[in-house]
């Protein structure tokens, strides 16, 4: 089987699992993988951006609200359609992501954060205030399901898109990263002054990886505007950010492989941990991304390849 | 007039908090380059410790704030022996270092949760609650002992930077690690006292606070982005800087509050505007470093 | 017949201090030109002004008919001039032949939309042939896939030379190529920095070491103090008096003093 069947044998074969999931799971159990799915397809998207580009942005949760609330406002008070409605999200979305990116592409490491921290509050700060047009703090609720082609999208052809969005994610940062302009992404991260001068536009390569991340961030929130019916505005606060971070740095940075692993990891562990550990699981990640940073940066990801590679040398 | 005295006194109490905290910040930027997102967490470390030594202690209040001092200096130069030293030792990039700052922040926060929960903890004030009066004046005893106590800690920032040998080397290896190291001054030694006096600074900062908002786990992130604001405004060049961005931005502050026809909450907002607005126009600050062009 | 590359009355000020004044000369294609002087001179000055890491305050630059002064550096590349450093700057995540291929980012047309839905397959495999085609140019056909951290100095030298050549450059400027290799690394370069010039692009190489540019450089260029002051055969610049007092002078001047 040459390199491309074992690829498309590998896509299918996965695809075929998380759909097959879908059914074998129930009430609770789905809802875990729901909420699973969307924050493995937020770890891709961002950690294309941090990972395979080095920025430091803290703004990934904020334009997935931006996404979420969208859509949802355009959809319950303007009463547009879902295909208009999510149009202009997205066309919102990469606006705002330009707008940021933009003057952003000139701050660095810490500022970038900080600026990106200072943007995501002041959205959280914008929504509380909203008043009648936002929810205010107790968000929007209660809205329907919309259909596709008469086909509601609840339940388990819900969970079916959402797969759909993942691998398109997973697919689209795949094809990305593997080609010039991933490398030149790679070039940036690694040195930047080296890079341009290999001809590679640094402001706008930045530009472009910013604003496309984002946006995807903004499709996932789409997503997620219907997996409860229910927007709020904690939800796309600091916390799941940072949260965010820590799984992408445990999973590996700079591997989508990683980025799944870390998401999943992390995301899991309070479920099976719950009681036991209780608030006390943020600490525990706290601690290891500190051990990660200091002692295997390749993350969870690294620590395989190297199983793999010390079992492959055994005769 | 008494009114405007009060504003005052309002924005001299939040100025000196931010101002404490920017110059925690400037303590171990400027010998190291590393930006300290932990600064926050150390404050609220100091806002906790006192809570400890004063409520359920006991202890005398001059007791309680050396123990706090102490206790989130020793705090800060540990967390800098065990885990930054090292990764400089590697040459480790300034990203990871910044990520490992932003990982210790959550560790301080949540051990600070485990052993305090999430209630909010009262602080009561050293010297009552009650106001000082002098004729048409008046203002919060706790906004003057915050104040007073801002002004000393920057009078002796002050001398030693421009009257001690110790500060004279400490300038040295801001300006230049290298040249620094090579006219015989200790590095190691420098990084770790920096990190000790920045907690001591935050700790005190958080420890001044704390009877003003009660001592709460929330509490540090906010005081991480003002002073970060502070300092960015004022100059992270120059001690002073810290002292006029605080000022700066608890002006804009308390007098948008008073004066401007927005709900109280977007108050949150202006720190982190002028900060946005700061780092792309004047990333710099107000104030010039020494010697700079 | 005009010059690949042609420089005119290029000026830079620092300050009060002139680092480059009213320098003029041109460059060939398939010629190899050394630009030489003592400590000072404006040799970096120079290099940095042509690849557009510096603004030049008076002057212009000159490729191929179009006028590239003040050009940003990845503007410069993308005009295909390409360069090594002189510490080496390979990127550290990535292997050596993914090194190479970043030099060959200018030459590649699919836009970066296209990218997403998985086009432009073909262009990065003969991309990728290149790579391997110019690894073994410079003398590393079997470090392909290794990281660079394995390299030694020397052979991180080759690779710089080898993304530099990825770029399919009409000129590659070389910054002190000869630094840091040990004499059998610098024969080594010397035929690679020949070989290039014989496929017709021009080489502009910053050097200090005589041993190495004397019998490589078709010509010499002479700066002290920033201004040119000698422009012609290496032989000839070997026994050239002014030359000689610009590289002594400080040296009989200090005896004197002592003296």
């Amino acid at each position: 089987m040459n390199g491309a069947m074992r690829t498309a044998t590998a896509w299918i074969g996965g695809a075929a699992l998380l759909v097959g999931l879908t059914y074998v799971l129930g009430g609770y159990g789905l809802d875990i993988y729901r909420k699973l799915l969307l924050t493995a397809t937020l770890a891709l998207s961002y950690n294309f951006m941090f990972g395979f580009a080095g920025q430091i942005a803290l703004s990934h949760y904020t334009f997935y609200g931006i996404g979420a609330y969208s859509v949802t406002i355009l959809m319950t008070q303007a009463g547009w359609s879902l295909p208009l409605a999510a149009l202009a999200t997205i066309g919102i979305s990469a606006v705002v992501a330009l707008a940021v990116a933009i003057p952003a592409n000139r701050l660095e490491g810490f500022y970038l954060a900080l600026a990106t921290l200072a943007l995501a509050q002041i959205f959280i700060v914008a929504l509380v205030q909203g008043g009648e047009f936002t929810g205010g703090a107790d968000g929007i609720f209660g809205f329907k399901s919309p259909e596709i082609f008469g086909i509601p999208l609840s339940g388990t052809n819900f969970v079916i898109a959402l797969i759909g969005l993942f691998l398109g994610t997973l697919a689209v940062l795949q094809f990305l990263g593997r080609s010039y302009f991933g490398r030149a992404c790679r070039a940036i991260r690694d040195n930047p002054r080296a890079a341009a001068a290999m001809g590679i536009n640094v402001a706008r390569t930045n530009i472009i990886v910013f604003t496309l991340t984002s946006s995807l961030a903004a499709i996932a929130g789409i997503f997620y505007a219907f997996a409860d019916r229910f927007v709020n505005p904690y939800v796309f606060g600091i916390e799941p950010m940072f949260l965010l971070v820590f799984m992408v740095i445990v999973g590996g940075t700079g591997r989508h492989a990683g980025a799944i692993v870390g998401a999943t990891v992390l995301f899991l562990l309070p479920e099976f941990l719950g009681d036991i550990v209780g608030r006390r699981y943020i600490l525990i990640y706290g601690l290891l991304v500190v051990l990660a940073l200091m002692f295997q940066p390749n993350g969870l990801i690294g620590l395989y390849d190297q199983l793999r590679h010390r079992l492959a040398r055994r005769p | 007039m008494t009114d405007a005295f009060e504003l005052l006194m309002s924005i001299g109490e939040a100025a000196s908090i931010y101002a404490l905290v920017a110059l925690s910040y400037m303590l171990v930027l400027r010998p190291t380059g590393i930006i300290n997102f932990a600064v926050g967490e150390w404050a609220l470390l100091g806002a906790f410790l006192s809570v400890s030594t004063v409520v359920t202690l006991k202890l005398p209040y001059p007791l309680a704030v050396l123990l706090v001092l102490a206790g989130v200096g020793a705090i800060a130069w540990l967390t800098e022996r065990l885990t930054i030293r090292p990764m400089v030792e590697r040459a480790a990039p300034l990203m990871t270092l910044i990520l490992l700052m932003l990982a210790v922040d959550i560790v301080y926060r949540e051990a600070a949760v485990w052993g305090y929960g999430t209630a909010n903890h009262f602080a009561p004030m050293p010297f009552g609650s009650g106001r000082v009066e002098f004729g048409p004046f008046g203002g919060s005893t706790q906004s003057l002992v915050v104040i007073a106590a801002t002004v000393l800690v920057f009078a002796a920032t002050w001398y030693f930077f421009e009257r001690t040998v110790q500060g004279k080397a400490f300038e040295a290896v801001a300006i230049d690690r290298t040249v620094a190291s090579l006219m015989g001054i200790n590095l190691a030694r420098v990084t770790a006292l920096s990190f000790f006096a920045a907690g001591a600074v935050a700790g005190l900062a958080g420890m001044l606070q704390a009877p003003l908002t009660t001592a709460s786990y929330l509490m540090g992130l906010p005081l991480t982005i003002k002073g970060f604001s502070a300092m960015v405004i004022g100059g992270a060049g120059r001690v002073e800087g810290a002292v006029l961005g605080g000022l700066v931005l608890a002006a804009s502050e308390r007098l948008v509050l008073r004066y401007a026809p927005v709900p109280s909450a977007f108050a949150i907002a202006i720190p982190l505007l002028l900060l946005i607005i700061f780092l792309l126009v004047r990333p710099t600050g107000i104030l010039k470093a020494k010697g700079a062009a | 017949m005009s010059a690949l590359l042609e420089v005119r009355n290029l000026t830079k000020r620092f300050g009060g201090l002139v680092a480059v004044e009213d320098l003029s000369f041109d460059l060939n294609a398939g010629e190899i030109l050394a630009i030489i002087g003592p400590n000072g001179a404006g040799k970096t000055t120079t290099f940095n002004l042509i690849s557009g890491s510096l603004k030049a305050n008076a002057g212009r630059v000159v490729l191929g008919g179009i006028d590239i002064t003040g050009l940003p550096p990845h503007k410069i590349a993308g005009h295909g001039i390409m360069r090594t450093f002189q510490h080496n700057m390979p990127f550290v995540s990535m292997t050596v032949i993914e090194n190479v291929l970043v030099g060959s980012h200018r030459m590649m047309r699919t836009p970066w939309p296209a990218l997403m839905a998985g086009s432009g397959m073909a262009e990065d495999r003969s991309a990728r042939v290149r790579a391997q085609e110019l690894l073994a140019f410079v003398g590393l056909p079997d470090y392909a896939d290794r990281s660079v951290g394995e390299l030694s100095f020397g052979q991180g030298r080759l690779l710089e030379t080898a993304r530099a050549l990825a770029g399919r450059p009409s000129m590659i400027m070389f910054d002190e190529p000869a630094a840091g290799l040990t004499p059998v690394e610098c024969q080594r370069l010397a035929q690679v920095i020949r070989d290039i010039a014989a496929q017709g692009i021009a080489v502009l190489l910053i050097e200090h070491d005589m041993n190495f540019l004397l019998p490589l450089a078709h010509r010499v260029v002479v700066l002290n103090f920033g201004r040119k002051i000698a422009d012609a055969l290496p032989a000839t610049i070997a026994m050239d008096a002014a030359v000689i007092a610009a590289y002594l002078g400080t040296a009989r001047r200090k005896r004197a003093r002592a003296g």
